[in-house]
């Protein structure tokens, strides 16, 4: 065999592409011919350097969050029906959220899991913002939207074994935007939406377990304000990225609104 | 229950989201466009994903990352022309210029510059085999081209990487 048609063909030779007949034939002429051989180190050589040489790039988590709101705006025949959104300003740039979920995920280790009966506040505050920030994708935030309580409130019946409160808080400078039902420390949850100028306020509420303290401390993580309290039967947990002194304000008109001095501290679904 | 679609494509077409990165950082380099490639490219399978009937989804998304990547260079820079094809005998240093202009060459390795000097029909024959994996028949129905046509280009392409590298047949015993 001509050592010219060999060295065309080691390369298909080297990934085993060649037709069993003719990959011999390479081989026999392998064995005779010292030129070609020493191609064949060569190609082989070659092959080694590009296979560890060639970049395998890992795509940036901010593609992949970004593909998924995209996927989930396109996808047909959505369920989820919408009123009007109140104003194009609560449009959330993706990409700093995309960041920002991506901060929160490489620098803390989101653990979604409540294993534990008693999950520590710790983790609940985990989930809570990691919420928190999955609804700030494009079309996450409510399943419900709207500024009035009045529809707010009743959308929850039926989907929750309990009734949020949704006080009205526009006046005060917290409009209401809507609410949607998460899946918080191993139990469905609502949520009401409040906005601050640019900022979202998540509300997360649910029926409190018997253990745990009544309030804690408010906190700061990723950038993010997170202030836990409990009020009558329920447990409340608030997010935002709102500066901590005015989410403390929100959480005190929420509170008073939630328990006028006259009715029972107590919602009356609440209760056991 | 039933698996939704969107669970479906979750699970066979998201995790394959590294594999159509690579192939379109090496096809249109820039990790912007790249990423916007990519974004356009998840679209459209989203898109026509009834349409792949099962059985491996890389080559099938891999298809559409290449030819997203193709129609991109072609909105890009429609007035140059960089490469040479096959037909026309492959002469890798008159590319280069073209080719090399927006990339910082510090940053790149000595393979990397001899890859940015292959044609893209080159690179990405490269990138299938030598990245993903595929076999001859696979990277065939990929890029459209005859089997003996992504033969010929790989052996090219490795010779002219073999050369540019300096591996020789004389500094091998």
């Amino acid at each position: 065999m001509a050592s010219a048609h060999v060295r065309e063909e080691l390369s298909a030779y080297v990934d085993g592409e060649l037709p069993p007949d003719r990959a011999m034939e390479v081989a026999d002429h392998l064995t005779t011919c010292t030129g070609c051989a020493s191609d064949y180190e060569a190609m082989l050589t070659t092959v080694r350097t590009v296979r560890d040489g060639m970049v395998q790039h890992r795509a940036p988590d901010v593609l992949r969050a970004r593909i998924r709101a995209s996927l989930r705006e396109e996808q047909p025949g959505t369920v989820r029906r919408h009123a009007p959104v109140p104003s194009r300003a609560w449009r959330i740039p993706w990409s700093a959220v995309a960041a920002a979920l991506l901060l929160v995920v490489a620098s803390s280790g989101i653990t979604m899991v409540a294993t534990s009966r008693r999950a520590s506040d710790s983790s609940v505050a985990e989930e809570v913002l990691a919420s928190h920030i999955r609804s700030l994708m494009p079309e996450h935030l409510t399943d419900v939207r709207s500024s009035d309580q009045h529809n707010v409130k009743p959308w929850f019946n039926g989907r929750l074994d309990f009734s949020p409160t949704v006080p009205r808080l526009e006046e005060q400078g917290f409009p209401l935007l809507g609410g949607r039902v998460d899946y918080v420390h191993g139990r469905p949850v609502a949520v009401v939406v409040y906005g601050r100028r640019q900022h979202v306020i998540n509300v997360f509420s649910w029926p409190a377990s018997r253990d745990g303290a009544a309030s804690s401390a408010p906190r700061t993580r990723n950038g993010y304000n997170l202030e836990r309290w409990r009020q009558g039967a329920a447990e409340y947990w608030a997010v935002s990225d709102l500066n901590a002194p005015e989410l403390r304000t929100f959480v005190a008109l929420l509170r008073q609104a939630d328990a006028p001095p006259a009715a029972p501290a107590v919602p009356s679904r609440y209760a056991p | 229950m039933p698996e939704s679609t969107l669970e479906s494509f979750e699970r066979t077409v998201m995790p394959l989201l590294d594999d159509a990165y690579t192939l379109a950082r090496h096809l249109v380099r820039d990790e912007h466009d790249a990423q916007d490639v990519v974004q356009e490219v998840y679209l459209r399978a989203w898109r026509h994903y009834a349409s792949f009937r099962g059985g491996d989804a890389r080559p099938w998304l891999l298809t559409i990352v290449r030819n997203c990547c193709y129609t991109w260079r072609r909105s890009a820079r429609r007035d140059t022309v960089e490469y040479v094809d096959d037909q026309h005998g492959g002469e890798y240093g008159a590319q280069r210029a073209a080719d090399t202009g927006a990339l910082e060459e510090s940053d790149r390795s000595e393979l990397q510059r001899a890859l940015d000097q292959l044609a893209p029909e080159f690179r990405e024959t490269l990138v299938l085999r030598e990245i993903q994996d595929l076999s001859y028949k696979e990277i065939a129905r990929v890029t459209g081209a005859p089997i003996g046509t992504v033969m010929s280009r790989l052996a090219r392409a490795r010779r002219h990487l073999q050369q540019a590298l300096g591996i020789g047949a004389r500094e091998t015993s």
